[in-house]
């Protein structure tokens, strides 16, 4: 029971617990939107700060311990969506053709976008394995067997698994918060876009989404659950069998074209 | 995962998410209730969720196919409010309607940023270039899906 044994874990995630509840969500307008700080934004800065290793508050086997705990507790996530879907069952039944097509957005989302900046930024085979995917635990595995996590490719996923950890939940509660309160698109689309198939980036931004239109609530949690079971169910396959082909063909088509002298200039650096 | 962990983890995740739950959202989920009964009610919605999140780790552990967790907690947290298969649909929608979703995730975020510190060093000997990508990653994906789910809910004419 190694686990209940780091009682100080548990001592220091109830006490950042209660002090971000006390202190309560606060908006800040940026622009023409909203930023919204919500009490889980406080609870992971509080609780990154703590971990700094230089404050020696926590060893690292401590810190282990917490991220194992971050993995079970996150199936209370999913059983809270669950009971949400059941009485709307016959509600997300009828958005199937929106519910099962924005997977596809999920998937093809991490390349589009994430290529040809990590192109243009002069990444090398880096990016295959950055962006096929959002770089979760059984994506890792995926390139792990595939490449070895000693290869670019194995490189490049660990890199943005880890940017992930530390940044993607706080990042996407920021970006989705700030999306929904433009307006631009539906709380539902953008619900259905919250289920990105990581356990903390989804609570954080189908939160934001939910908290910065209280009224749809509910609805929104109930897409974002739905979505995100897909992308998690099938995830494994279709980042194995699509994302991963496709990442590696684009690659080959795009990296003559962008980013080239980047490219050279690193790699020119790195000899110099 | 042993389930001596498991429960022990959802144990204290329950005990600091029903604390969390009464500081943050009594006003939106209880305001016709006492503390008391609030905390009440809470605890005994947390209490189904667990209940169901152990079935879907056993289900996953002990069925054939390999189904993750994730699958197995989802399917049977839905069909446990769904009117027309479980007997208790409503009272389980009552009583975990008393926990707020975000209750949940702040100490889950807690927990991550507990983590933070293990993974400091590895980033630091990292490019910025990749952090840009990253976060460009993560906004690809949530975007994408979002435009393209506009599209088709416009089209479904749910929105």
């Amino acid at each position: 029971m190694e686990i209940l044994k780091s009682w100080k874990v548990h001592a220091f995630a109830l006490i950042i617990v209660v002090i971000s509840e006390m202190i309560g969500t606060k908006k800040v307008a940026l622009g023409p939107g909203v930023l919204l700080f919500l009490p889980m934004l406080y609870a992971m800065i509080i609780g990154a700060v703590i971990s700094l290793p230089k404050l020696k508050a926590l060893n690292l086997s401590e810190m282990n311990i917490s991220a194992k705990c971050l993995g079970i507790a996150t199936l209370m996530l999913i059983a809270k969506l669950g009971v949400l879907m059941g009485p709307n069952l016959v509600k997300l039944m009828q958005s199937g053709l929106a519910l099962s097509f924005q997977e596809v957005g999920h998937f093809f989302g991490t390349i589009i976008f994430g290529l040809p900046v990590a192109l243009a930024l002069g990444l090398g085979r880096e990016a295959i394995g950055a962006t096929y995917s959002i770089d979760r635990e059984p994506n890792i595995a995926i390139i792990a067997e595939k490449y070895g996590l000693d290869s670019p490719e194995g490189r490049g996923v660990m890199a943005v698994y880890i940017c992930g950890t530390l940044f993607g939940a706080v990042w996407l509660g920021f970006v989705a918060g700030f999306i929904a309160s433009l307006n631009i698109l539906h709380p539902y689309a953008l619900a259905m876009g919250a289920g990105v198939g990581s356990g903390s980036m989804m609570a954080a931004s189908s939160g934001a989404i939910a908290a910065a239109v209280p009224s749809m609530a509910k609805d929104i949690l109930m897409y974002a659950g739905a979505s995100n079971l897909l992308t998690s169910v099938i995830g494994v396959y279709f980042a194995l069998f699509v994302s991963l082909p496709v990442t590696v063909f684009l690659y080959e088509k795009l990296s003559p074209i962008i980013g080239v002298s980047q490219r050279r200039r690193i790699e020119g650096g790195k000899q110099a | 995962m042993k389930w001596s962990e498991a429960i022990a983890v959802l144990l204290v995740m329950g005990v600091i998410s029903v604390i969390g739950n009464m500081l943050g959202y009594k006003e939106a989920l209880g305001k016709d209730l006492t503390y008391g009964q609030f905390i009440a009610e809470a605890a005994t919605g947390y209490g189904i969720m667990f209940t169901i999140a152990l079935l879907g780790i056993a289900c996953s552990k002990y069925l054939p196919g390999k189904l993750p967790m994730v699958f197995w907690v989802s399917v049977l947290a839905t069909l446990s409010t769904v009117p027309q298969v479980s007997p208790w649909a409503k009272e389980i929608g009552y009583y975990t309607g008393k926990v707020d979703f975000l209750a949940l995730a702040t100490p889950i975020l807690a927990f991550a940023g507990l983590s933070f510190g293990k993974d400091i060093e590895k980033f630091k000997t990292m490019s910025w270039r990749i952090v840009v990508v990253a976060l460009t990653v993560y906004t690809g994906t949530f975007i994408c899906a979002a435009v393209v789910a506009q599209f088709l809910l416009k089209y479904e004419g749910i929105i």
